[in-house]
Parts: C-alpha cells; sequence; structure tokens
C-alpha cells in the first residue's frame, strides 16, 4: 500500500496542494506558468523536433490539443456524453476568422467571440435533438454532424471547397509581443492563456452547481432528473461550453495558419482529442493536459510515429480503456481528509 | 404527534398500462398534510408505480395527479420534485463518486436561483447560496444522524448509511411530501426500529410521509393511515387497526408471512 | 432540377433498390448486436470496409483476374463469385468476432460503464481502418470485373442489368436465411430471448457469451454479404468507405427501429432507394447529408423508428 502511494501522482500532488499554504500555492501556480511560458526557448534541447520547428508544434499539435482537450473533457469527462463531432466546432471556428478575416476588416481579436458564438449556437442545434437520446446515439449523430460540416464546407462557394481560404490575417500585434510565423512563440503564450482561461472556468463550474449538476448526471442521469435536475439544460450547457472552447481553437489556429481547408477537419482530429482525453484521464484536468502534451508530443518527436499517428492513437483508446480505463491520472475522489484520519487511528 | 392537514396529494381515478397489462387500476388515494401514510400489497400489486406516476416516471394512462392544485400530470419530472415532492429509490441510487454531503448538496440545488453565469464568476448571489446550501446539507445529515459520514463516498458508505443518505437526499430538496420506496430493505430488527424513529422524527419535522414498506410490524407502529393495493387496485385504506383486520387483505396480503421479504 | 428524377425513375428505383438491399444487410449488424448489447455496433462499418477487400482479394489474387482479363462465363462465373462471397462473409465474420472479443468481452466481464466500452470499440475501428490504409498506401483499389454488366432486357426505359439483378435476388435469399436462422434455430432463439431480456435469458441457461459471439458473427456474416454486392456493383474499394456505409446503415437500422430485424430490412430498402431519388435530385455530394439530415429527424420525431420498436431514450 506504501509503495503505491509514490505512483500515484494524483494523490502526490493532491497532498502537496492541500498541505501547502497560500503564498506557497500561489508561487507554485506562478512558477509553473513561468516554467510553461519559458518552452519555447528550449528549441535547442533534447526537447527538439526532427521535422518541425520545436516553438511550432508547441502551438500544434501540443497547445492546441491541450486547449482542445480541455474543451471536450467538459463533454466527455465532466458530464459523460460522448461527442465524436468535436472537429465541426474548431472548423466553425476556423472558418469564422478565415471567412471574416479576408472578406472584412476585423482582426483575430474581434472575430473570436463571433467564432466562439457561432459555435456555440451549432452546438445549441445540434444538442436540443440529440442530447435526450441515450450517449451512443449521441456518438453517432455527432460523428455525422462532424462529417456533415466538412462535407459542407467542401461543397459551398463561400468556403471556396476544397481549394479552402488563403491569405487569412495574423493576429495584430498585442504591444511589443509580435506575432511571426519563423518564431512562433507569442501564439504559445496566446494558447497558454486560452488554457489557463479554460482551467479556470472549469474549475470554477466544478466545484460549483452545474459542476455537481454534470456530476450527477454522468453517474446516474435518471436519480440526477428525479432530485429536480433539468438534465438536458446542463447537458446542452456542457456540449455548448466545449463547442466554445473548440470554437476559440478554431479561430486561433486559422490565424495562425493562415491558409486552411476542409481536408483539416476530418473525423480523425477528433478522434485525436478523444484519445488525448482519454489517455490522460477523463474528468481529471491535469490528467487531460499532461495526456494532451505527450499524445501532441511524441509523434513529432519520434519519427516513425508521424505516418502511423492515428493508428497508435486508436490503440491507446482500445488499450487505455481495457486496462486503465481512469487513464493517465485518474479522476479525482475526494476522501482524502477521512481516509488519512482513519490511516492514523 | 403532528397535526394533520388538509389534502396534499390526491390520485383520482389514476390508470396505469404497460401494452396488455394493468399495473394501476383507478386508483383514488389522498394523502393528507402531516401524515404518515403506508402503501402495501404483495409484490407487483403496483406500489412502486404509484410512486413512478407521482413523480413522471410513467404518465398515467387515465386519471388525475393532483398535488397542492397542480396536476402532476403535465409536469416535467425535474419540475415535480420543484414542487415539492421528492423520492428514495427501492434499490439505491445515489451518485456513488459524490460525497454524502456532496449528494445532499447536489439536492438542495433544486431551488438554487443563481445558474451557470453566477458561478462562473462568483456573483456574491452564487456565493451565498453556495454556503447556505453547504450548511443545509450538513444539517439534514445531522437530523438524520449520519454527519459523522458526510465526507465519505457514496458507494462506499455502509448499507445501512446509504438507505439512510437517500433519505438525507431527498429531504435535501426542501419537499413538502417525501416518498420512501422501501426505506427498510435489508434491516435487520434493529435498524428497523432506528429508522422507524428516524421517519417519526421526519414527520415531526413537518414532513409528510408516503411509504412502501413490507415489514408489517414497522407499519403498523408508525403509520397514521394504511392503504392497500392487490394487483393494480386499491383494497383497504383505513387506521392500521382496521386494515389488520380486514379480511380482503388477510387474504390478498396477511396470508402470506408478514416478514416474508 | 427533377428532369433527372422523372427521365430516368425506373431505372433510379431499380438502382435504389439493390443499394437498399446492401444497406439492408449491414444495418443487420448494427441491429443484431444492438438487439443483445444494447449497444451500438461501431466497428461494424469497418468491418463491411474489411469485407470489401475478401471479396477484391479472391477474384485479383485468387483466380488472378486483372482488370484488364475478360469477365468470366458460366460455370467459372459461378465458381468465382461464390468464392468471393464466402471470402467476403469469412473476413467480415473473423473481423466481427476479432472485434467483440478485444473491443467488448473484457469490458462487459468487468461491468464498466457504457462510455468505456463505445470508446473502446471506436478505438478498433479506427485500428481496423489506419491498418487497411497503411496496408494500401491510402489508395483506392480496384476490383477486376468478374461479372459482366449485360443488360438484360430494357422495361419502361430502364436498363435491367445483370449485376443489379444478381445484387437484388442474392441479397434478398441472404437476408431471408439470417432471418430464418434468428426465428428458427436454437441458438437463433437464444439470441431473441437475450435481446428481451438478458437476466432471464441467464437464468433460462442461455451461455450469454456464446450468445454474443454469434451474434456478432452472424451480424458480420450479414455485413460481409453485402461487403461482396458492394463490390459487384461499384467496383472499387478504399480505407475510408467504411464510414459512408456505417452512417447509411446505422440510419436505415434507426428507421427500422433498431433491434428490429424486420425492422432493418424495410429502413434499408426505404433508405436506398431515398438516397437515389435525393441524389438524382440534389446531386450525389449531399448523398450524405440527406443522409444525416434523415437520420436527425428520425431520432427527433419517430425515436422508435418508421416501422418498429424501441429506440430508448434516456427515459427508458
Amino acid at each position: 500500500m506504501k509503495i503505491r502511494n509514490y505512483w500515484n501522482l494524483r494523490d502526490f500532488g493532491a497532498n502537496l496542494w492541500e498541505n501547502a499554504g497560500r503564498p506557497v500555492r500561489v508561487a507554485i501556480v506562478l512558477g509553473s506558468i513561468l516554467l510553461v511560458g519559458l518552452l519555447p526557448f528550449m528549441g535547442g534541447s533534447i526537447l527538439a523536433t526532427p521535422i518541425a520547428a520545436f516553438d511550432a508544434v508547441l502551438v500544434y499539435p501540443v497547445g492546441m490539443f491541450v486547449l482542445m482537450s480541455l474543451g471536450l473533457n467538459i463533454v466527455v469527462g465532466k458530464s459523460g456524453m460522448l461527442d465524436l463531432g468535436y472537429v465541426a466546432f474548431f472548423a466553425i471556428g476556423a472558418y469564422t476568422m478565415a471567412y471574416l478575416g479576408t472578406t472584412t476588416n476585423l482582426n483575430t481579436w474581434e472575430i473570436m467571440p463571433i467564432g466562439i458564438a457561432l459555435a456555440m449556437i451549432a452546438g445549441v442545434l445540434l444538442g436540443i435533438p440529440t442530447l435526450r437520446l441515450r450517449g451512443d446515439y449521441l456518438a453517432i449523430v455527432t460523428l455525422g454532424f462532424g462529417e456533415i460540416v466538412r462535407l459542407i464546407l467542401l461543397n459551398s462557394t463561400w468556403s471556396k471547397g476544397p481549394n479552402g481560404i488563403a491569405n487569412i490575417p495574423m493576429p495584430p500585434d498585442l504591444g511589443p509581443l509580435k506575432f511571426e510565423l519563423k518564431n512562433q512563440r507569442v501564439f504559445f503564450w496566446v494558447v497558454m492563456a486560452m488554457i489557463l482561461l479554460t482551467i479556470w472556468m472549469i474549475r470554477r463550474l466544478t466545484v460549483r452547481r452545474p459542476g455537481r449538476a454534470w456530476e450527477a448526471i454522468r453517474q446516474d442521469e435518471d436519480a440526477a432528473e428525479l432530485m429536480g435536475i433539468h438534465t438536458l439544460k446542463y447537458k446542452i450547457w456542457s456540449f455548448t461550453l466545449g463547442a466554445a472552447v473548440g470554437g476559440a481553437a478554431g479561430v486561433l489556429f486559422a490565424s495562425k495558419n493562415l491558409y486552411i481547408a476542409p481536408e483539416m477537419f476530418t473525423l480523425n482530429v477528433s478522434i485525436l482529442i478523444l484519445a488525448c482525453v482519454v489517455f490522460g484521464g477523463i474528468g481529471n484536468i491535469w490528467g487531460v493536459v499532461i495526456g494532451a502534451a505527450i499524445l501532441g508530443y511524441l509523434p513529432d518527436r519520434i519519427r516513425f510515429i508521424s505516418d502511423a499517428r492515428l493508428l497508435a492513437f486508436g490503440l491507446v483508446l482500445v488499450v487505455v480503456m481495457n486496462f486503465r480505463p481512469d487513464g493517465l491520472l485518474p479522476r479525482k475522489k475526494r476522501e482524502k481528509a477521512i481516509v488519512k484520519r482513519e490511516a492514523n487511528a | 404527534m403532528a397535526k394533520i392537514g388538509k389534502t396534499l396529494l390526491k390520485l383520482d381515478n389514476v390508470t396505469m398500462k404497460f401494452g396488455g397489462v394493468t399495473a394501476l387500476n383507478g386508483v383514488n388515494l389522498e394523502v393528507k398534510e402531516g401524515e404518515i401514510l403506508a402503501l402495501i400489497g404483495p409484490n407487483g400489486a403496483g406500489k412502486t408505480t404509484v410512486f413512478n406516476v407521482i413523480t413522471g416516471v410513467y404518465k398515467q394512462t387515465s386519471g388525475v395527479v393532483d398535488f397542492d392544485g397542480i396536476s402532476l400530470g403535465d409536469q416535467k419530472r425535474y419540475q415535480v420534485t420543484a414542487l415539492g415532492v421528492a423520492r428514495t429509490f427501492q434499490n439505491i441510487r445515489l451518485w456513488g463518486d459524490m460525497t454524502a454531503l456532496e449528494n445532499v448538496i447536489t439536492a438542495t440545488d433544486v431551488h438554487k436561483k443563481s445558474g451557470l453565469v453566477g458561478a462562473l464568476f462568483g456573483f456574491p448571489r452564487a456565493r451565498r447560496e453556495e454556503e447556505e446550501n453547504r450548511e443545509k446539507a450538513m444539517e439534514i445529515l445531522r437530523f438524520i444522524g449520519i454527519d459523522e459520514y458526510s465526507d465519505r463516498l457514496a458507494k462506499n458508505l455502509p448499507y445501512g448509511v446509504q438507505r439512510r443518505l437517500e433519505i438525507a437526499r431527498a429531504l435535501g430538496t426542501s419537499p413538502k411530501l417525501v416518498l420512501l420506496d422501501e426505506p427498510a430493505a435489508g434491516f435487520n430488527p434493529a435498524e428497523k426500529v432506528e429508522l422507524a424513529a428516524t421517519i417519526k422524527r421526519v414527520r415531526d419535522a413537518g414532513y409528510t410521509v408516503l411509504l412502501i414498506e413490507h415489514d408489517m410490524s414497522l407499519i403498523m407502529g408508525i403509520s397514521d393511515r394504511v392503504v392497500v393495493l392487490d394487483f393494480g387496485t386499491k383494497i383497504a385504506d383505513d387506521i392500521p387497526s382496521v386494515v389488520q383486520n380486514d379480511p380482503r387483505v388477510i387474504e390478498a396480503y396477511l396470508g402470506v408471512p408478514a416478514d416474508a421479504s | 432540377m427533377f428532369e433527372v428524377l422523372i427521365d430516368q425513375f425506373w431505372s433510379l428505383t431499380l438502382a435504389g433498390i439493390s443499394l437498399g438491399f446492401i444497406y439492408v444487410l449491414v444495418s443487420l449488424g448494427y441491429t443484431m448486436v444492438y438487439g443483445v448489447l444494447r449497444m451500438i455496433n461501431f466497428a461494424n462499418s469497418e468491418i463491411f470496409m474489411w469485407g470489401t477487400f475478401g471479396t477484391i482479394i479472391t477474384s485479383r489474387d485468387i483466380f488472378g483476374y486483372t482488370q484488364t482479363s475478360a469477365p468470366a462465363t458460366g460455370g467459372k462465373l459461378a465458381l468465382v463469385l461464390i468464392s468471393q462471397l464466402i471470402m467476403s462473409m469469412a473476413v467480415a465474420g473473423l473481423t466481427a468476432i476479432f472485434v467483440e472479443y478485444v473491443a467488448y468481452r473484457r469490458l462487459r466481464a468487468k461491468g464498466t460503464n457504457r462510455l468505456a466500452t463505445l470508446i473502446s470499440a471506436i478505438g478498433i475501428s479506427i485500428v481496423l481502418s489506419e491498418l487497411m490504409r497503411l496496408l494500401t498506401d491510402s489508395r483506392p483499389v480496384g476490383s477486376p470485373r468478374v461479372l459482366e454488366k449485360i443488360i438484360l432486357t430494357e422495361v419502361w426505359g430502364a436498363n435491367i442489368r445483370l449485376d443489379t439483378i444478381v445484387t437484388i435476388f442474392a441479397a434478398a435469399l441472404i437476408y431471408f436465411l439470417l432471418e430464418r436462422f434468428v426465428q428458427l434455430s436454437r441458438m437463433g432463439k437464444a439470441i431473441r430471448a437475450v435481446s428481451m431480456n438478458e437476466d432471464a435469458a441467464k437464468l433460462m441457461g442461455v451461455n450469454l457469451n456464446r450468445v454474443i459471439t454469434t451474434t456478432f458473427l452472424v451480424g458480420g456474416l450479414a455485413t460481409g454479404a453485402a461487403a461482396f454486392f458492394y463490390i459487384t456493383v461499384f467496383e472499387y474499394s478504399k480505407f475510408n468507405i467504411g464510414f459512408t456505409m456505417g452512417m447509411a446503415a446505422f440510419t436505415a437500422a434507426v428507421l427500422g427501429g433498431i433491434g428490429n430485424i424486420r425492422g432493418a430490412f424495410y429502413g434499408g430498402l426505404f433508405l436506398g432507394l431515398l438516397e437515389v431519388y435525393a441524389s438524382a435530385v440534389l446531386g450525389t455530394q449531399w448523398k450524405a447529408v440527406t443522409v444525416f439530415i434523415v437520420l436527425v429527424l428520425v431520432l427527433l420525431f419517430k425515436p422508435n423508428g418508421l416501422f418498429g420498436e424501441a429506440v430508448q431514450t434516456t427515459r427508458a
């Protein structure tokens, strides 16, 4: 039993956090943010990636995967609904940026709220008919939805069909911070800020009423409804918040990539993100962050994985579900205080 | 003993059919404010169906369910709870991965005003409500006598505590009427005595109780009135001592050993 | 807009029926597994895709046909076609058993929640399709023509082609045989018993694992047969054809009331016709969109299907 404790990262981390006073906590948070923020300067170290530049890899896939996984985790992890069409929201955000960015004078930051809003509207429209249904139906309908959005983009004239949209503007400079293609560290910091914002949002909601409602729905939906929880409303909220994060990621992605086309938004993206969530630990924010960072980074670091990336991710899904369904860092179980008391007695 | 008041819940000629099977056949039932009403009958008599119709799990084929002047048939399930009807489940259905306290807090959320946006930005009202609900939930746990388990995950609690937590969770929704579905199932005699006292305390605290139970001694000890169902039809409705001697009831139900369950 | 539909109504109808029978068989893979497990067989689309390669390999590698060789005739034709059908069914059937074994069985034994099983099933379908992508180098693979597409006769302006007729009659026959198997055989009765009430069936001494494996196998055989007909009509396959087929066949199963074998029959034919007509009016690029819209509308307004029982909502 004792040995296990060293291996149990979740409890190790939780203990560290819980035994720390407020100044220590602030120091831990600021220190970690600073450390992660310095990552783009580590391009020359052992972390370096052979094909793409390290700072670019940090933005996409690593940063984007983390951001999207956090968004998907609100849906899959918090309220237990399987959304296989998550890429659709990413695509909606990206095409909003591409279309408005090339046809109007609006800049990335002005388009961001529009992209988020459109993704959320799509989430509500899809959610109302499907979220009443049982989990597997939601899975297959969202799967179809993701593909439909791609087909619409592929066959519409405004989206320039298979050619995609090019010459998407980069974000305007933020004071002294300039966005550049050859050095993407500012992009990385923006993704980081969005990740932190998302984490803040999830944490806020988790400890309060919406989080409890989601948790209750995930564990026993019928009991939740009979205890007065408007389950459909909370499921739609969860779905829509997930969509919002996906949309935000899409806007930034388009503004970083400068060119987007329907082929970038296939089902594979949804599956990759799902694998990140599952690998790290469904429902656990830190697990998801670490899982997504690893799965985003490894294929770029280790060359031979990159071609068979999706195959590997499919295997991750099967193996993790069969042998460690809670993932790398399992969902938090809040029984620490009492268990400790018993252990001491 | 609490004062028995006006009619709180009224089932008027309620029939429930599943395909060709009639689970409830023209059932009339009245629950008065402040009473403990026991609903008994052999297995398959339709007792749990009554609960399911009241709470909106099923929509009755015909008839009216009136609660405090509102027809429950038109309400969604979560609305029924908000109106003041809460229930427990025969097969325990707690949220296992939440602590006992969280189970009850989640139930108290029914009457919260602040929603998602308030929670996100930590508006003062949302914070205050969080605090109040935590207090209230703790109080309920104390009232039911399981406050020492407040931080334990529901799935790790002893069986008897889980049963009691079901009652606590129902009380968390601040109901007027509490529906208890076999709350003593699997209890030993000592635990049953304790539970009887708890149910009485619940009633004395101002809740009205509708109870499904098999244990006759428990029922005879605490209920003000007993309704007997047999094959979906009401065959008796009176004070316990009268029901106990009703020949139809004896034939339908008491003919089998009372402690058969 | 509607000219094509009116002009070619009868040939479209014929094409719709043959496509419909392919859907009927694939949707059996969904509907039967759903009946027994109350879970969607997510990998059925990839089981279908593997089946198509079973067909292609038989004619191309075993019998040595190439894109330029002359179509077969007489006894040779029957031999090749039947070998292709058997191979396709065998590959799909074995893949289905593999899927059940790897993705479902262990999780079922542990009694884990549905989400985990669903994710595991999605994982295995990704593995199946990616494996084929790597094996085929992401390229489409053409199937040599074995059955010559002779025009037999013309009725109401529609060309009645041999491959269409073979597809319709053979698929109907296979559907009929499978349906009889489920209705009459001992194993079929066990499958139906489990669909109705798992606990009761177990009490009656039904070996649940065997029933589930058999269900996957039968669903896989039906799907494999569909894969053979698909190749006979369309003459090519690719690692990603499963997706569209899976969506359509699943929609057909839901249309017919998932879990209901006869429902799959009506649902498949209905969808086959609808898809062909809709493509004639709107253009083939919107085919998948039409199917998806049908699925959402059915789930929204008729979740029990148009022809039968029970999609269960969260309420059940």
